[in-house]
C-alpha cells in the first residue's frame, strides 16, 4: 500500500495510526517497533538542515552537489507514509510554497518531493535548466516508478533526486547528452535487477517561483519496448533539442516526427509542444505498483527491490 | 452624558488578551507535537531504513550465490 498525508502537519490521528499499523503489518518485530519509540523519552534530537544559500561566486555544480546533500540530510522516506502531498497539476507557484513548507518542517522524503524540492532551491540558477524525468521499470513481475530532476548546465547533463539506491538519485552535470544521461540510469537500473521500460521526460520548468503554470512532466513519452536502441538515443535526443529551442525562442516548435499526436491539453498549456508519444501513455501516479504478466523472478521470500 | 458605546467597548477589549492567549497556547501545542511526532518519525525512519539495507543486501546476496 501507499499512504499519504493529506491533512497537513502535525499528522492527524488516523493518519498517525495508520502509519504505526502500517509498520506493525510489515516489520518483523511487528508492534515492538512502535511500542519502543511512540512515547520514548529519550529520543534523539534531529537538527533541522540549514538551506543552502551561495555566494555569487559559487560555480552551479558546487551548488547542485549542495542542493543534493541537503535532499539527502533530509533523508530518504521509509516510513510507508508520505507526508507531504504532491498534486502534480498544481500551478508552479502552489508547488514552490509546498516546497517551502518541507524546508520548514523537514521530514524524510519521497522521489516526487525531492523533485519539487530540487526546483524550488534551483529557481535561483538560472542558468540551469531543470526537467523532470520519470522512469517505469520491472522486476520481478512487478512494475515500479521512480521520478529525479533532470538538470543541464552549459550542455552537460546531469541529475538531482532522492531514491532507496544511491545510483538511482544524483548525477553530477558531466554527460554530454540526454542519451548518455539516461543510459548511465538504466545501467544503473540493470544493477539492482530492474528492467527500463518507459521514460518520460518533461519540458524545462519556469524558474519563476511565482509562475501560474502547471509543470509539464510528460512531453515525451519513451517506450523502450516498441524502440531499437538507435530509436531509444534518436528520440532522447529529440527531446533535447526541443528543450533547446523552446529555451532559445521562449516557445520554439518540437522538432518534427511523424509519431506527434496534437496536443489535447488544457488552453494554459497552449504554448507548449504537443505531447509526442511512441505508446499509449500510462497515468498511473508515482509509487503505484500494477502487476505484469511476466516470467517472475524465483522467489526470495518475496523481497521486492524498490528504488 | 456617557458615550453610548462606552460600556460596550469593555468587554472586546477584555476578550482580546484572552483569545490571544488561548491562540497562543494552541500554536504552542501544535508546535509541540510537530516537533514530537518529528523526532518520532525519524527514530521510526531509521528502523525501516535499516530494515530495507538488511533486506537488500540478503537479497543481493542470494542473487549473486544463485549466479544471477
Amino acid at each position: 500500500p501507499f499512504f499519504v498525508n493529506r491533512g497537513g502537519l502535525p499528522v492527524d490521528e488516523p493518519t498517525w495510526e495508520r502509519m504505526w499499523r502500517h509498520v506493525g503489518r510489515i516489520h518483523p518485530e511487528g508492534e515492538r517497533v512502535a511500542q519502543r519509540i511512540r512515547g520514548a523519552a529519550d529520543l534523539p534530537k534531529i537538527p533541522i538542515p540549514s538551506v543552502p544559500a551561495f555566494q555569487p561566486s559559487t560555480p552551479i555544480p558546487e551548488r547542485l552537489e549542495a542542493v543534493q546533500r541537503y535532499i539527502r540530510e533530509l533523508q530518504y522516506n521509509h516510513t510507508g507514509t508520505q507526508f507531504f502531498e504532491v498534486k502534480k497539476s498544481r500551478p508552479l507557484t502552489g508547488l514552490m510554497d509546498l516546497a517551502k513548507e518541507m524546508t520548514k518542517e523537514a521530514l524524510p522524503i519521497k522521489c516526487l518531493e525531492a523533485v519539487i524540492l530540487g526546483i524550488y532551491l534551483t529557481n535561483n540558477m538560472t542558468t540551469l535548466d531543470r526537467f523532470p524525468i520519470s522512469f517505469k521499470t520491472h522486476f520481478s513481475g512487478n512494475y515500479f516508478r521512480h521520478i529525479v530532476l533532470g538538470v543541464n548546465f552549459g550542455g552537460r547533463y546531469g541529475a538531482l533526486g532522492i531514491s532507496r539506491r544511491e545510483e538511482l538519485m544524483y548525477k553530477a552535470p558531466v554527460f554530454r547528452t540526454l542519451s548518455e544521461l539516461i543510459f548511465d540510469f538504466e545501467e544503473a537500473y540493470r544493477r539492482c535487477w530492474h528492467t527500463l521500460k518507459k521514460v518520460k521526460l518533461g519540458h524545462c520548468v519556469s524558474h519563476d517561483p511565482h509562475s501560474v503554470e502547471q509543470i509539464e512532466w510528460k512531453h515525451s513519452i519513451l517506450d523502450l519496448d516498441k524502440l531499437t536502441r538507435e530509436d531509444f538515443r534518436k528520440e532522447l535526443e529529440r527531446h533535447a533539442r526541443d528543450m533547446r529551442l523552446k529555451i532559445g525562442k521562449g516557445t520554439g516548435p518540437s522538432s518534427p516526427t511523424k509519431d506527434r499526436k496534437k496536443d489535447v491539453s488544457s488552453p494554459q498549456r497552449s504554448q507548449a509542444s504537443p505531447h509526442r508519444r511512441n505508446s499509449r501513455g500510462d497515468r498511473r501516479p508515482s509509487g503505484e505498483k500494477k502487476p505484469a504478466d511476466s516470467k517472475a523472478m524465483p522467489d526470495l521470500n518475496g523481497y521486492q527491490i524498490r528504488v | 452624558m456617557e458615550p453610548s458605546g462606552a460600556g460596550r467597548k469593555e468587554k472586546p477589549k477584555a476578550r482580546e488578551p484572552a483569545a490571544r492567549l488561548e491562540k497562543a497556547k494552541q500554536k504552542s501545542a501544535q508546535t509541540e507535537l510537530k516537533q514530537r511526532q518529528r523526532a518520532e518519525i525519524y527514530a521510526l525512519n531509521r528502523v525501516m531504513t535499516e530494515l530495507e539495507q538488511q533486506q537488500f543486501d540478503s537479497f543481493c546476496k542470494q542473487m549473486q550465490g544463485s549466479g544471477e
